[in-house]
């Protein structure tokens, strides 16, 4: 399943970039390469937000870099 | 049918060592039907041989420009110029290159410099002169035909010296230069990366300690190179169709700069964005791919800094480390490098919404900018000789 994070200009500033090599590492800790493919996407048009866009199941949640271990606990596992 | 030919020039000077002044002096200017360009060396060096030299040009530039015969030109200079009080010579020394862009006819002159490198296909091309005394001066003269893709190097004597009495016994000579530039002229490059390899040859032969003022100026025929360029969601919605369809249309190179921008082209096209996320400079947000398009990235970020690197590339096209920074294959250095290095006519369709996803008081840097951005990147594309067109959405 795709895991997308928003790379455009907004999330950029909000450093998309840590979250998604966040994200990369915690998959590969719970060994979920082949079962979690990490995209990248343009805007996601939730600028808005203090965190980075990040799309799981067709829900778009806002994330920290500290906010992406329980993101995986409590979002990705259980609707994996 | 016979396209018209555009020209791609630059120089680089190197001055004497410890000297301020150069001795050397380029000129050139693209005018309506024709392009001229003319390099001059005073002699001695410094201050007497800068002004020997900037007079030269200047005079023969102002006197071709409007249509002066060589004749006159040269035989105005020979009586204008101030007679040296230690040589008792009035003395500098031109080339003068001309180029008709309808039909690819070129004039050369000569007086007493080095001769004009012409490499063709990448095979050194010898040009036929014909000489004749004008105001008893001898002058070497041709004309020929140019096509796409031919280089023409002027060079001061400083380049055919390099080396001299150091690393070389008699110096560079133009047979060796010739065929160094031939072998290592690659049909992708710009008349700016051509200056830069001879004249950085020239300066290592010189060990860092140019013996004289050390000139290279180079010419490029091109082709006519069109590059679109598309950015910010346009001010009314039912624009949006319009819009790419027009972009769509153009002859050329796409490039399209933005999120939201992207989303729009691709839902357009029933394409899908697809982002990298390779980041070779933490500054510089990845680059995505929309089939159809040649290039798309994020946008203000991007821009920012592709405005940057443009504004460095002008203030020193033959620098080298200012050419490779070109080659890095970010977003912005791409956007920079295509425009820079593969343009004649840049068209930028600009999209004026404000977009509300920049409207974010809490971001380190004012996202609000880009109409601006984009406006200096107009100004920087037709500094650097591209003919700029802009539509507004």
């Amino acid at each position: 399943m795709d895991l997308t994070v928003c790379i455009g200009s907004s999330c950029h500033l909000k450093n998309s970039r840590a979250i998604i090599a966040g994200l990369e590492q915690l998959i590969q800790e719970r060994q979920l390469t082949d079962r979690v493919t990490l995209r990248g996407s343009f805007c996601m048009e939730k600028c808005g937000c203090d965190g980075v866009s990040v799309k799981w199941n067709d829900t778009i949640y806002s994330l920290k870099p500290d906010e992406l271990t329980a993101f995986v606990e409590n979002e990705v596992l259980p609707r994996l | 049918m016979h396209d018209r030919i555009y020209i791609d020039a630059n120089y680089k000077s190197l001055n004497k060592f410890g000297e301020e002044l150069c001795g050397d002096r380029v000129q050139y200017v693209p005018l309506e039907d024709r392009f001229i360009m003319v390099l001059s060396d005073g002699l001695g060096s410094g201050v007497k041989a800068n002004i020997l030299s900037t007079l030269t040009s200047k005079i023969m530039m102002t006197m071709m420009e409007g249509g002066a015969s060589i004749e006159d030109t040269v035989d105005t200079v020979v009586h204008t110029l101030p007679v040296c009080s230690v040589r008792k010579l009035a003395y500098s020394t031109f080339a003068i290159l001309q180029i008709y862009y309808e039909t690819g006819e070129c004039y050369l002159a000569e007086f007493d410099c080095p001769g004009c490198i012409f490499i063709r296909d990448g095979k050194l091309v010898p040009i036929q002169y014909t000489q004749r005394e004008i105001a008893h001066k001898q002058i070497r003269e041709a004309r020929f035909h140019l096509q796409i893709g031919d280089v023409l190097t002027l060079l001061s004597d400083g380049v055919i010296f390099a080396g001299v009495g150091a690393l070389l016994n008699f110096g560079w000579d133009w047979d060796n230069v010739s065929a160094f530039l031939a072998e290592r002229a690659e049909p992708d490059m710009t008349s700016a990366r051509l200056t830069s390899l001879l004249s950085d040859s020239c300066n290592d032969l010189y060990a860092g300690q140019p013996g004289d003022d050390t000139t290279v100026a180079t010419v490029k025929i091109i082709p006519q190179k069109i590059v679109n360029l598309y950015s910010g969601p346009p001010e009314n919605k039912e624009d949006d169709a319009r819009l790419v369809t027009d972009f769509m249309s153009m002859e050329g190179l796409r490039i399209v700069c933005g999120g939201s921008s992207a989303n729009l082209v691709a839902r357009e096209l029933h394409e899908q964005v697809v982002t990298c996320m390779d980041y070779l400079d933490p500054e510089v947000p990845p680059i995505a791919k929309i089939p159809g398009i040649d290039l798309v990235t994020e946008g203000v970020l991007t821009l920012k800094k592709t405005v940057d690197m443009m504004r460095e590339y002008l203030a020193a096209p033959t620098d080298s480390r200012v050419l490779q920074s070109l080659d890095i294959p970010h977003g912005a250095a791409m956007i920079a490098k295509m425009i820079l290095e593969d343009c004649t006519h840049l068209n930028l369709f600009i999209g004026k919404k404000i977009n509300p996803a920049h409207q974010n008081p809490n971001l380190p840097v004012d996202l609000s900018i880009k109409l601006r951005i984009l406006d200096d990147l107009a100004e920087l594309a037709k500094q650097a000789g591209k003919v700029v067109t802009r539509h507004f959405y």
